[in-house]
């Protein structure tokens, strides 16, 4: 990773600066303006040479055509442009008439000239293969480092693939195993609920007929009126306990009527009044007025509502406060829809954020072993997939316990 | 103002017995209790009821095998009848009598109140 990046930047400083692009132009330029630049430049060192006469001073100009030819050509064309020059410069002098002390002179310049161009040449040369060897080794390298690279991303693109499906196959295998403890659960408590409710009714029939009796026949006096409603009180109660029993053993589809979330709120309250008496918690119901009626099945939330109260109240110390909050709100996509919502605030010791992903899942809990089987959410929220409603827990705002979050919209006409 | 008749059958005395009780003291009805769900045609014959409330759930024969054998009979087929039922919810029947599958339910326990609603409602003239 690091050694591609730092490559890249070495590549692009290069192409920054303004010389080396030029460079790279001439070298791509094609062979035929080559030819034709090095020989104008020779003849034109060739004039300088010869109009000027300054013989060997002048000879290093010839460098400049030399040079180029072994970048645009390489190594021949670089010796070839050598000779070339040698021999212009050879001619210049020798038609510029310049007058030699010995014939020897301008022969052995020539020769000296000759074997300097070519040295030059040779090591202009040289320092252009090195450049181009490490320029191919830098190229060679960036492209294996890239596809290094790519072979990584294709196989970290994979291992991500396989670990999504080992999640999703997971998740499926807990829905299964869900459904199937919650459909055997479903069936054997079906079985004790309606053999308790036998069992249990029966006599409880007997106690409110009794009442009844003593109700209708008029009492002596008020206590013992009182009594009698007292015990048809008890009647109620205990009788609605084993409703609780049955309607939850029962697997039977949704039942969807128009109905009144406060109205649920309410029942539901009553059936967990013992627990909230116990612990002394305030119940504080904030309902906005006429709200507007939702397709409910009434067992099923009332069932979820205990659910949430029974948590609530698990996480409250005793004289802890449960608010009730109930409004309607207008949805912005559909004028006839609309959105009620209900909050339940407990004062309890809220949710780990951790967590927060995983708390409706099956089996989830963070209660002991034999306190909870963390079902009541996930059974929460699969009521709330019925009513095409959704759930959230959260902390509360003001950081005083945790909030559930239901809603319902008023347009839901069962799926 | 006749007296209605109405039998109760029931595996259960005390509920039979209290039945009686509640109703005949209120005045208006006659009551006859059977505890045994086999002898109930038998009884339905002799009582000649205006309406016959039957339990769901007897040891020895269920609530709807008598229903059954009620209704085969030519003198008692007319007879209305009003199940009584444990394993019904109040929740579903709300507190009230209540037609599952065509036929009259009311949830145990009943309220008396309800009772004579009912009875009211759906005795034989
Ligand atoms: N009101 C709440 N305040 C704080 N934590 C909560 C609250 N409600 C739920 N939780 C957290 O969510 C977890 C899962 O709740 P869930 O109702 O699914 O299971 P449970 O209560 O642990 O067990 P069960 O409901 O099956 O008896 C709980 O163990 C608890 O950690
Ligand atoms: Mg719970």
């Amino acid at each position: 990773m690091n050694s591609e990046s730092a490559s890249a930047f070495t590549l692009e400083a290069v192409d920054h600066f303004q010389g080396f692009r030029l460079l790279r132009t001439i070298k791509a330029w094609p062979p035929s303006l080559a030819t034709t630049v090095l020989i104008g430049l020779m003849a034109i060192v060739g004039l300088v040479d010869y109009l000027t006469g300054l013989e060997l001073s002048v000879s290093l100009l010839y460098l400049i055509p030399i040079a180029l030819g072994v970048w645009t050509g390489g190594r021949a064309t670089g010796y070839t442009v050598a000779l070339a020059s040698a021999a212009v410069w050879f001619a210049a002098d020798w038609l510029g008439r310049q007058s030699y002390g010995h014939w020897y002179l301008p022969v052995w310049n020539t020769m000296a000239l000759t074997v300097s161009f070519l040295v030059v040449a040779a090591l202009l040369a040289s320092l252009c293969e090195v450049n181009e060897n490490l320029e191919r080794a830098v190229a060679h390298r960036t492209r294996a480092l890239q596809d290094e690279i790519a072979q990584r991303c294709r196989a970290e693109g994979e291992l991500n693939q396989a670990l999504r499906e080992v999640r999703e196959a997971h998740a499926e295998l807990q829905r299964t195993q869900f459904q199937l403890i919650e459909s055997a659960k479903m069936e054997s408590v079906a079985r004790l609920a309606a053999g308790v409710a036998h069992e249990v009714k029966n006599p409880l029939m007997t106690l409110s007929l009794g009442a009844d009796y003593f109700l209708a026949r008029k009492l002596d006096n008020d206590d013992e009126t009182q009594l009698a409603q007292d015990m048809k009180e008890a009647v109620k109660r205990a009788s609605s306990v084993i409703n609780i029993l049955l309607d939850y053993s029962r697997i039977r589809p949704p039942q969807l009527s128009l109905d009144n979330l406060s109205l649920a709120v309410e029942n539901s309250l009553i059936l967990v009044r013992h627990e909230l008496n116990r612990q002394r918690i305030t119940v504080i119901r904030e309902f906005a007025p006429d709200l507007p009626l939702v397709q409910l099945d009434r067992a099923r939330i009332e069932h979820l509502f205990v659910n949430l109260f029974i948590n609530a109240l698990q996480a409250m110390s005793p004289g802890g406060t449960l608010t009730i909050r109930a409004f309607a709100s207008d949805i912005v996509e559909d004028a006839a829809d609309q959105a009620v919502t209900v909050e339940l605030d407990d004062t309890g010791h809220g949710i780990n954020p951790q967590n927060a992903e995983k708390l409706f899942e099956p089996f989830f809990t963070t209660k002991p072993p034999g306190q909870g089987t963390g079902l009541g959410l996930a059974i929460v929220r699969r009521i709330m997939e019925i009513h095409g409603g959704t759930v959230r827990l959260t902390n509360r705002p003001d950081g005083r316990g945790a909030r559930v979050t239901l809603q319902f919209h008023s347009k839901f006409e069962g799926k | 103002m006749t007296t209605k008749r109405i039998l109760v059958i029931d595996d259960e005395p005390s509920v039979t017995r209290n039945l009686k009780l509640n109703l005949e003291s209120g005045g208006g009805y006659e009551v006859l209790g059977e505890n045994r769900a086999r002898n109930a045609l038998a009884a339905a014959r002799k009582f000649q009821p205006d309406l016959i409330l039957l339990d769901v759930m007897m040891p020895d024969l269920g609530g709807d095998d008598v229903a059954a054998r009620l209704r085969a009979d030519p003198l008692i087929h007319n007879t209305p009848i009003v199940f009584l039922t444990a394993i019904v919810s109040n929740k579903e029947t709300d507190g009230h009598e209540a037609t599952i599958g065509g036929e009259l339910f009311l949830a145990k326990p009943v309220d008396m109140g309800e009772l004579r609603k009912t009875l009211e409602q759906h005795t034989r003239n």
